[in-house]
């Protein structure tokens, strides 16, 4: 942009410098593709030593653009129309420097990565995942968080923010959602959400205090690394209505259920395996809009899939004993289902 | 306006009339697939976002294609992992696409490539945003616990990973992939 304003201006010298500069940051960017070449991977150490030379370089781009932009203010030959142009694309250029310069800094070694940081000049949604480690590549992309039915894994809610917030930001947007499905529903008994599972992300105190407000049990998010019981006892059942507003909304058998339904990693792999099959975990389109649409479709189509297998009876003894649990199901009378017989 | 009347560049052809309904068995995967959709409600959403914040269609010239065909190859396109062109091909040709298309009979002309080109497949979905996105799944999650096949109950609330997937194409990148597939 220096050297179109240069040109345009007639001036020689700031030119051959931006020229001059242009050549160096060219040959520095040549040199990493090179050693890169052939190995289908890029080392962070690689980056890092390239952002440095980068860097050390490229510090003289920040006065070469306010020398171009005060040759461009004193101007008299160019038309006004053009010179407000050029000033534009010129600040336009210069912002995207400062971004990609300030992201370069925040790469090093060492240094935690806050959230949301722009890692990306040309995606500036894209933002690096907390799941990356420090030894490899840093991981890059969108982390979307989704709310599902524990039986038969069709999805209620999708969340996808800006950035990367904790997971614990994740879960009252994706009640609300659901909340807002059932009350769009016709028929005069409307059902009621009665506990949400989770991982440990999502045992922070203040999270679990919002979902007791709302009546919903937490006891399917395991506080410390000890498997949750899938049978309480009367104790587990009595403390975990106490942690409600209104203690006798609910029976002692939904809190069995809600116990029995406590998180589990393999159905959640199952869930995203669903969505990694339909491209729901490999983004291809642009942007933040972009990402929240492909993820969305994904899900609408493993939803659709779920509701014909569902339709089919085509389910894991799981699911069909969970289906049973949420009364979606008549009992199994071939089962010995409360050991009377 | 009809379906029918909308796709009527290519469903006017002067081949036989055929019935998609009559080529595609009950239990084929993908029309009981397409039939657990609520097709109505979510076309209805659709076309409403796109009434207020898209300027009116010019009443001139041929019909745009049906809003039920574009958003179920959308659909589509993410269960059978195809691209754009892929699914808009597999719809000239794929009797099971028709049906999960909407599309209830077909009078094709032989040398038609296209039904749906797949540039405007891409100009429906830049049209499509986050919030009309969120009232599809409310509208699938709603008829699906209206007709008893999902309770919600007790859920369970996860995250996960979803890589960049876009690529920057170089002259390296090229050469390396063209010397990986010889």
């Amino acid at each position: 942009m220096v050297d179109q304003i240069a040109d345009q201006l007639g001036k020689t010298r700031l030119k051959q410098e931006a020229r001059q500069l242009h050549g160096q940051l060219a040959g520095v960017m040549r040199t990493f593709g090179r050693t890169c070449r052939g190995r289908q991977k890029v080392f962070v150490s690689l980056v890092r030593q390239t952002e440095k030379q980068l860097l050390t370089v490229g510090e003289w781009v920040g006065p070469l653009a306010l020398k171009a932009l005060l040759d461009l203010y004193e101007d008299t030959t160019l038309a006004e129309p053009q010179k407000n142009r050029l000033h534009r694309h010129l600040q336009q250029a210069a912002n995207h420097y400062e971004s990609i310069e300030r992201q370069s800094r925040r790469l090093t070694q060492g240094k935690k990565l806050a959230h949301a940081k722009i890692v990306n000049a040309y995606d500036p949604t894209i933002a690096p995942i907390l799941k990356g480690k420090s030894n490899c590549p840093a991981q890059f992309g969108k982390k979307p968080g989704l709310l599902a039915e524990m039986a038969t894994g069709f999805i209620l809610g999708l969340h996808l923010p800006q950035g990367n917030p904790d997971d614990a930001g994740y879960m009252m947007p994706l009640i609300d959602q659901v909340q807002q499905a059932i009350d769009q529903m016709d028929t005069p008994a409307k059902p009621r959400i009665h506990s949400v599972a989770g991982d440990l992300a999502f045992r922070e105190t203040g999270l679990r205090n919002q979902l007791h407000g709302r009546g919903l049990l937490t006891v399917g998010i395991p506080q410390t690394l000890e498997p949750i019981p899938t049978t309480p006892t009367l104790q587990m059942i009595t403390a975990a209505r106490r942690t409600l507003p209104w203690p006798k909304s609910i029976s002692d058998t939904q809190i069995k259920i809600a116990y029995a339904c406590g998180y589990s990693r393999p159905f959640v792999e199952s869930l995203i395996e669903g969505l990694s099959i339909r491209n729901g975990t490999h983004l291809k389109y642009k942007g933040h809009r972009g990402a929240f649409i492909q993820t969305m479709t994904a899900v609408l189509a493993h939803n659709a899939a779920t509701l014909d297998r569902i339709e089919q009876n085509r389910l894991t003894p799981r699911a069909q004993r969970f289906r049973r649990f949420f009364r979606l199901k008549p009992p199994n009378s071939l089962q010995d289902n409360d050991g009377k017989n | 306006m009809g379906i029918v009347r909308q796709l009527q560049h290519w469903l006017g052809g002067p081949g036989p009339q055929l019935t998609v309904a009559d080529f595609v068995p009950e239990d084929h995967p993908l029309r009981r697939w397409a039939d657990t959709f609520p097709w109505d409600p979510m076309v209805a959403a659709i076309d409403q976002h796109m009434a207020t914040h898209f300027s009116t269609q010019p009443q001139r010239g041929r019909p745009g294609v049906s809003t039920r065909v574009l958003l179920a190859l959308e659909l589509l396109k993410a269960e059978l992992a195809c691209s754009d062109e892929q699914i808009c091909s597999r719809l000239r040709t794929d009797f099971a696409v028709l049906y999960a298309c909407g599309v209830e009979q077909v009078q094709a002309h032989r040398e038609q490539a296209h039904f749906v080109l797949p540039e405007v497949l891409a100009q429906f979905r830049g049209r499509l945003d986050e919030q009309v996105m969120a009232h599809l799944l409310q509208i699938q999650a709603t008829d699906a616990m209206e007709k008893g096949l999902v309770s919600p109950a007790h859920l369970v609330a996860d995250t996960f990973v979803s890589e960049q997937g876009s690529q920057r194409v170089t002259d390296a990148t090229t050469l390396y992939k063209a010397k990986k597939k010889s």
